[in-house]
């Protein structure tokens, strides 16, 4: 075959593993022995040998793998995709059937390679061949792959005809039975790498394949390489790690609070709409709706950002504070918010704003913070940026969630929904807080909040 | 003339190299004998020569700079002919390389591919060195020194088609082919005469077969009239 396209730079082209595992099985069925049975192709006048039957195929692999009928199937199925066997009746349809229809193996010229691809040339030519054997009946989509080939190599059109006549002409000094042979041989292979349009193709590699970490192993030993090395396990060390039993046990927690509450785990009440065509789910789950559902109220109680991200929850306890607490820690926190997802070019004024409204000494509403979060936050002020008020805002965060939220479910006569039950679990260390006296216990999702990080 | 010399040699190849393609498609299949191995040898080596003497010709045609612009043309035109089935050639003697290596004959590793291609192939193998018949007995361990030798052939090639490259500069979009899509369809209609001929040829080959079959049965049948018109005659 003509060289097929360049491999990407710095990664030769290789077999892929599974293709050398099927040319083995392959291989081992020719035992004469202990291979597959073989029987004989009675065609009119020719006799052609070497053919087996599906059953005889499904048999030989259930014996030799130990494995189950089912099994064995697949497998043989696998092979016949690919093109490693390929069916006598019914060429174009490459399936497996276990019963006495007649398959016969693929030459090893034709198999299925990625270290020889198949080329555009050879396509040509094969494509050219067939229109002069069969005087220009092709199928639809071959007649479209011939006129592409056409624009796309027309400067060698020359050569694709020249050699179409002579590979005809040679095939013909062989004898009739061989000459069917080869052209079945070659019309699968054509099957399996230039796939009619529908059919699967097998040789599909997938996206990011050909990662960086096989193009790494070619380089050329060299300083520039033991550098990018050094430096590539220094950066690896610095990073941040968690031992596996923390975040397995955080991610079981996590999986044992949130499994009732996804709709894929354990269905949506009333009916999945994608299913029923009816979107009255969608409807109950709004995001601002009068009278939220059961689950997503109990949704708020894992944790406060959950209350804070549900607009509903944060009308309600918005409510809440201004009752009885004064609502400017929670509108501090919004302004917050506002600040990290503006606008970039609003950063100055709303920094300003903020400050005027919030923090500046005998301002309207004065939110609480201690002395020396207070003063971070004034000298980042003097060169404002997105997170300059990220220390601030995790301060008012946890000062609402450890006496604002608890106040909010014991308290009497609250329109918030009682049955909230025992205050959640709050936060954990955060190192920023040091002072503040803030109820520790571990749990998953909050175990994220590190280092001054209030949201996402 | 210069033009006809070249499009000569360029068929030859052309031919040797189809006839190689079609001769390499079986090793490892159950045609594949030492027999074969000796067949692809010596195909091989006619297409190398071929190719040694087409690309010394155009090599010497192409820079000559006194050379009209239509001719230049043409002569460019067979230029990527030749390149284009160069590359053929080298692909189908690397792959050779390889199956060769992964079943050898010599000491077998694995049993070869039963494949269904039982002839022989000395037919091709005669056509491409232009030969009426071939008869080869290559000896029971011809493939071992073969395989080194093809090796070192493949590197030749190689260094050949560099070295083309590096004499002549033809860029390949500037070159028209002669033939349209689906020139092949017209010339199997023009040329009727010559599809009849190898109709006729083909038929020329299993015709001693056919002949035989049809003078027995013209036999049986004579026989048969005769026995009835006995019978007939009798009763």
């Amino acid at each position: 075959m003509a060289a097929g396209p360049a491999p990407p730079p710095g990664r030769p082209r290789a077999q892929m593993p599974h293709l050398r595992k099927m040319e083995r099985v392959v291989v081992s069925m020719q035992d004469p022995d202990q291979g597959v049975k073989m029987r004989s192709q009675r065609l009119l006048v020719t006799v052609i040998p070497h053919a087996v039957t599906g059953s005889d195929v499904v048999q030989w692999l259930t014996q030799k793998f130990c494995i189950s009928e089912e099994e064995a199937l697949h497998l043989g199925a696998v092979l016949v995709q690919h093109g490693y066997i390929y069916p006598l009746r019914d060429p174009r349809s490459l399936v497996l059937r276990p019963d006495e229809t007649p398959y016969r193996f693929q030459t090893p010229y034709f198999w299925t390679s990625t270290l020889w691809p198949a080329a555009e040339l050879d396509y040509a030519i094969y494509l050219a061949k067939k229109n002069i054997r069969k005087q220009g009946t092709l199928a639809d989509y071959e007649k479209e792959c011939y006129d592409r080939l056409h624009t796309k190599i027309s400067h060698a059109w020359d050569l694709v005809l020249m050699q179409a006549r002579e590979q005809l002409r040679a095939a013909k000094q062989r004898r009739k039975g061989d000459r069917l042979v080869i052209a079945c041989q070659e019309q699968t292979y054509w099957l399996v790498n230039r796939p009619p349009p529908g059919a699967p193709s097998v040789l599909e590699q997938g996206p990011g394949r050909g990662s960086c970490a096989a193009s790494r192993v070619h380089m050329t030993k060299s300083t520039d390489f033991y550098k990018q090395e050094i430096e590539y396990c220094r950066r690896a060390m610095g990073r941040t790690r968690v031992k596996s039993s923390v975040c397995l046990e955080a991610y079981l927690s996590f999986c044992g609070q949130r499994g009732p509450h996804d709709p894929l785990v354990s269905g949506c009440l009333p009916s999945n709409p994608w299913i029923s065509d009816d979107d009255a789910y969608w409807v109950m789950n709004a995001p601002t709706v009068a009278a939220p559902t059961k689950l997503r109220v109990e949704r708020w109680g894992f944790s406060f950002r959950e209350l804070l991200e549900d607009p509903v929850g944060r009308a309600h306890f918005v409510d809440f504070l201004g009752k009885e607490f004064s609502g400017e820690n929670l509108s501090f926190w919004e302004a917050c918010e506002e600040l990290r997802y503006g606008a970039q070019a609003q950063v100055p004024t709303l920094v300003d704003a903020v400050y005027q409204q919030f923090l500046a000494p005998g301002a309207a509403r004065w939110v609480n913070i201690d002395s020396r979060t207070m003063e971070r936050t004034l000298e980042g002020l003097r060169q404002p940026h997105r997170y300059v008020l990220d220390d601030a805002q995790l301060h008012i965060y946890m000062a609402l969630s450890a006496h604002a939220l608890p106040t909010l479910t014991l308290s009497q006569g609250s329109a918030f929904p009682t049955w909230l039950g025992p205050p959640w679990p709050l936060s954990c260390q955060c190192s920023v807080l040091s002072t503040h006296r803030v109820q520790r216990r571990r749990t998953g999702p909050d175990h994220m909040l590190k280092k001054g990080q209030v949201s996402i | 003339m210069a033009r006809e010399e070249c499009k000569a040699l360029l068929d030859g190849f052309n031919k040797t190299t189809a006839c190689y393609h079609h001769l390499v498609l079986t090793v490892g299949g159950s045609a594949d004998s030492q027999n074969l191995r000796q067949e692809l040898q010596k195909t091989r080596q006619k297409a190398q020569e071929l190719a040694v003497s087409t690309c010394a010709r155009l090599t010497a045609v192409l820079r000559d700079r006194g050379l009209a612009a239509d001719e230049r043309a043409e002569f460019e035109r067979l230029w990527v002919a030749f390149s284009g089935c160069l590359d053929l050639l080298e692909a189908d003697m690397r792959r050779a390389l390889e199956l060769g290596a992964a079943f050898p004959l010599h000491a077998p590793r694995r049993p070869l591919v039963r494949t269904g291609v039982a002839g022989a192939s000395s037919g091709v193998a005669a056509r491409a060195l232009s030969t009426r018949s071939l008869r080869l007995e290559a000896e029971g361990d011809f493939d071992v020194a073969d395989l080194r030798e093809l090796e070192r052939e493949v590197l030749q090639v190689g260094e050949m088609i560099d070295n083309m490259e590096m004499k002549v500069n033809v860029p390949r979009w500037t070159v028209q082919a002669r033939q349209a899509a689906g020139a092949e369809l017209l010339s199997t209609v023009n040329a009727g005469p010559s599809s009849v001929v190898s109709v006729e040829e083909r038929g020329g080959g299993c015709d001693p077969r056919k002949a035989l079959a049809a003078i027995l049965f013209g036999a049986v049948l004579l026989a048969a009239v005769a026995l009835a018109v006995c019978v007939a005659k009798l009763s």
